[in-house]
C-alpha cells in the first residue's frame, strides 16, 4: 500500500497554494480573497511542518509554522477591520468596485 | 552554545528604545484622560531621538551577531536603521500640522509609524528567515492600519484594501518558497543557505531555483519593484499625504537592505546557475522598475502620484546597487538612501502643506508659488532637481556612484538605461517647476502650513541636499566606514 510521508503531504501543500492562487483570482468576493491569502498561507505551514519531521530533523520548522499561524491570526483581523470599513462606504464586498485609484 | 543575553540585549538597544517609546505611546493614549496631542509628539521625539543617538554612537561597532544569529548588527544595518528612525522622525513631524491625520488620530497615527519602524529595523538587520518574514510582516500589517486611516474617505479606505490583499498574496508566496528553501537546504539561516548554494551541484540549485523566486516576491513588493508595483500608486495616492511621505521613505529602506544582505550573503562567493539567474532577474526588474516609474509618472496630474512613481523610479535605482555585489555597491546604495531620504522629504512637505490648503494635490495648485512663496519653491525646485538628479545637488552624486559601480562591473547596457531614465525623469520633474515659476498665482489666500517653524524645517531638510552635492566627500567617508558587511 501507499505509505503517508513526505511527498504526500508536500502534493497536499501544492493543492492548498494552487487553490489559494485560484481562489484570489477567480473569487470577486473581498472576503473570498482573504479566504484565498489563508489558503497559501497554511500550504506553507504544512509545508514547513512536513519538511521538519521528515526530511530536516530539526524544530526550526515547526517553530515558523507556529509563526506563521500567528501572523496570519493578525493578518486576518487587520484585513477584515479593512473590508468592514470598505463595506461601510461602499455598501458592498465586491472588489470590482475598488475603481477610484487608477492611472 | 554560550548565551549572554545581557550583551544581546544591549546590542540590541536602539530597537529596545523604539519599543519603549511605542508602547510608552500606548500608554499615554489609553491611560491618560485628555492627553494633549503634544505629549505624544514630544514622548515619541524623545524615544526615536534617543535611538537615533544610539544608533550613531554603535555604527562603526564591528559586525556581531545576536539572539543565537537570529540577528545580526553591523554598520550597514545600522546606517539603514538610522535612516528608517530619521525617516519616521520626519513622517511624524510632518503629520502635527497635517490636515490629513485627523486631530483625534494623531496619536493612533504616531503608534503606527513607530510600530513600522520596529519592524524596518528587524528586517534591515535579519539573518535568518524567520526574523526576515517577521519583519516583512511587522512592516506591512500595521502599513495597512496606516494606509487607510483616514475615516469615511473613500480613497483610504480603497488604498488600504489594495494594501492588504497584495501584501498577503506576496506574503503567501514568499512563505511557501521559504518552506521550501527550508526543506531543501535544511536551515533558516542566511549564512547555512549561502554556504549551501556555494558548495551543492547545478542540479540540486535548479530545484531550488523557482523558490527562490517566489522569495524574491516578497522583497520585490516591499521595495515596489516592477511585476509587483501595481498596489504602490493607489496606496500611496489613497493614503493621508504623512504616511504616503513615510511608506516612500521607511518600507524602502528596510526592504532595500534586506535586498542587499540576501544578495550578499547568498551570491558572494560563484554560485553557479542560482547566482545568475538572481542577478539576471535582478537586473532586468531594475532596469524595468526605473521604466516602468519614470514613463508612468510623466502623465500624472496628481503630485502624490507623480511622486509614488517617481519613488518606484528610484527604488530601481537602488536595486541597480544591489546587482553589483560588491563594496562599491553597497556604498552606493547607502549613499542614495541617505540623499533620497531628504529629497523625498522636502518635496513631501511642500507637496503636504499646499494639499492642505486646497482640499487636493493637483499639479496646477502649484501655480504661481514662486511668486508668493519664493523660498519655498526654490527649496522644492532643489528638491526636484536633485531628485532628476541635476549637477550640482546630492542626487547627482548620488546616480553617479551607482553609474560608477555598475562600470566597475562592466554592466554598461544598465548603466545607459539608468541615464535615460534621468532624462525622462527630468521631464515630469521640469514640469512641476515651471508650473510654479511661470503659472499664475491662483489665490492670494496666505498657506496657513507654510509658517515661520514649518519653512525652516523645510529649510533644515534642504540644506543637506545642497551640502551633500558640493562637500560630497565626507558623507561618503561615512558611508565607507558604515558598509562593510561581513560573511
Amino acid at each position: 500500500m501507499f505509505e503517508i510521508g513526505l511527498f504526500s503531504y508536500l502534493v497536499i501543500g501544492l493543492i492548498l497554494f494552487a487553490t489559494g492562487i485560484l481562489v484570489m483570482i477567480a473569487r470577486k468576493n473581498i472576503i473570498a480573497i482573504l479566504l484565498g491569502i489563508e489558503l497559501i498561507l497554511n500550504a506553507a505551514a504544512l509545508n514547513f511542518v512536513a519538511y521538519s519531521k521528515y526530511s530536516v530533523g530539526n524544530l526550526d520548522g515547526h517553530v515558523f509554522s507556529l509563526f506563521i499561524i500567528v501572523v496570519a491570526a493578525a493578518e486576518a483581523a487587520v484585513g477584515l477591520a479593512i473590508v468592514i470599513r470598505f463595506f461601510q462606504i461602499k455598501e458592498t464586498a465586491h472588489i470590482d468596485d475598488a475603481v477610484l485609484l487608477k492611472n | 552554545m554560550n548565551v549572554n543575553y545581557i550583551s544581546d540585549l544591549i546590542a540590541y538597544m536602539p530597537e529596545l528604545l523604539v519599543i519603549g517609546t511605542m508602547l510608552l505611546l500606548l500608554a499615554t493614549e489609553a491611560f491618560i484622560k485628555n492627553c494633549p496631542k503634544m505629549v505624544s509628539y514630544i514622548v515619541s521625539f524623545i524615544g526615536l531621538g534617543f535611538a537615533a543617538i544610539s544608533l550613531l554612537g554603535t555604527i562603526s561597532n564591528p559586525a556581531k551577531t545576536i539572539f543565537f544569529d537570529a540577528l545580526i548588527i553591523d554598520p550597514f544595518s545600522s546606517l539603514m536603521k538610522l535612516l528608517i528612525v530619521v525617516g519616521t522622525m520626519v513622517a511624524i513631524f510632518l503629520s502635527y500640522s497635517s490636515k490629513d491625520i485627523y486631530k483625534s488620530l494623531k496619536a493612533e497615527f504616531l503608534i503606527m509609524t513607530v510600530g513600522i519602524a520596529v519592524g524596518g529595523m528587524l528586517l534591515a538587520s535579519a539573518n535568518n528567515m524567520l526574523t526576515f518574514y517577521l519583519g516583512i510582516e511587522t512592516l506591512s500589517i500595521l502599513s495597512y492600519v496606516a494606509a487607510s486611516m483616514m475615516k469615511r474617505n473613500e480613497l483610504s479606505a480603497e488604498g488600504g484594501l489594495k494594501y492588504a490583499l497584495y501584501g498577503g498574496i506576496t506574503a503567501g508566496m514568499m512563505l511557501y518558497g521559504m518552506s521550501h528553501i527550508y526543506g531543501l537546504v535544511g536551515t533558516l539561516e542566511f549564512a547555512g543557505i549561502g554556504s549551501y548554494i556555494s558548495e551543492y551541484s547545478t542540479e540540486k540549485l535548479l530545484i531550488l531555483l523557482p523558490a527562490f523566486m517566489l522569495f524574491f516576491v516578497g522583497i520585490g513588493y516591499k521595495i515596489a519593484a516592477v511585476p509587483f508595483h501595481m498596489w504602490a500608486p493607489d496606496v500611496y495616492e489613497g493614503s493621508p499625504i504623512p504616511t504616503t511621505t513615510f511608506f516612500s521613505i521607511v518600507p524602502k529602506m528596510a526592504g532595500i537592505a534586506a535586498l542587499v544582505r540576501i544578495t550578499f550573503i547568498f551570491f558572494n562567493v560563484d554560485g553557479g546557475i542560482l547566482q545568475h539567474t538572481w542577478i539576471g532577474v535582478l537586473s532586468l526588474l531594475a532596469a524595468l522598475t526605473m521604466t516602468v516609474g519614470n514613463v508612468a509618472a510623466v502623465k500624472q496630474r496628481s503630485i502624490k502620484r507623480l511622486l509614488a512613481y517617481s519613488s518606484i523610479s528610484h527604488a530601481g535605482v537602488m536595486m541597480l546597487g544591489a546587482v553589483v555585489i560588491s563594496e562599491v555597491g553597497v556604498q552606493a546604495i547607502s549613499f542614495y538612501a541617505v540623499v533620497y531620504l531628504f529629497m523625498t522629504a522636502v518635496a513631501f512637505y511642500v507637496l503636504s502643506h499646499i494639499s492642505d490648503m486646497n482640499g487636493n494635490d493637483h499639479m496646477e495648485r502649484f501655480s504661481g508659488l514662486a511668486s508668493r512663496y519664493p523660498l519655498m519653491a526654490i527649496l522644492m525646485s532643489i528638491a526636484l532637481f536633485s531628485l532628476a538628479g541635476l549637477p550640482p545637488f546630492a542626487g547627482f552624486i548620488a546616480k553617479f556612484n551607482i553609474l560608477y559601480a555598475l562600470i566597475t562591473k562592466k554592466y554598461y547596457v544598465l548603466a545607459i538605461v539608468a541615464v535615460l531614465n534621468s532624462l525622462v525623469s527630468l521631464y515630469y520633474y521640469m514640469r512641476i517647476v515651471r508650473v510654479m515659476v511661470f503659472g499664475a498665482p491662483e489665490s492670494t489666500e496666505a498657506i496657513i502650513g507654510f509658517s515661520k517653524l514649518n519653512q525652516a524645517v523645510i529649510l533644515g531638510l534642504s540644506i543637506p541636499i545642497v551640502l551633500l552635492g558640493v562637500y560630497w566627500n565626507s558623507l561618503s567617508m561615512f558611508v565607507e566606514s558604515a558598509s562593510i558587511i561581513i560573511r
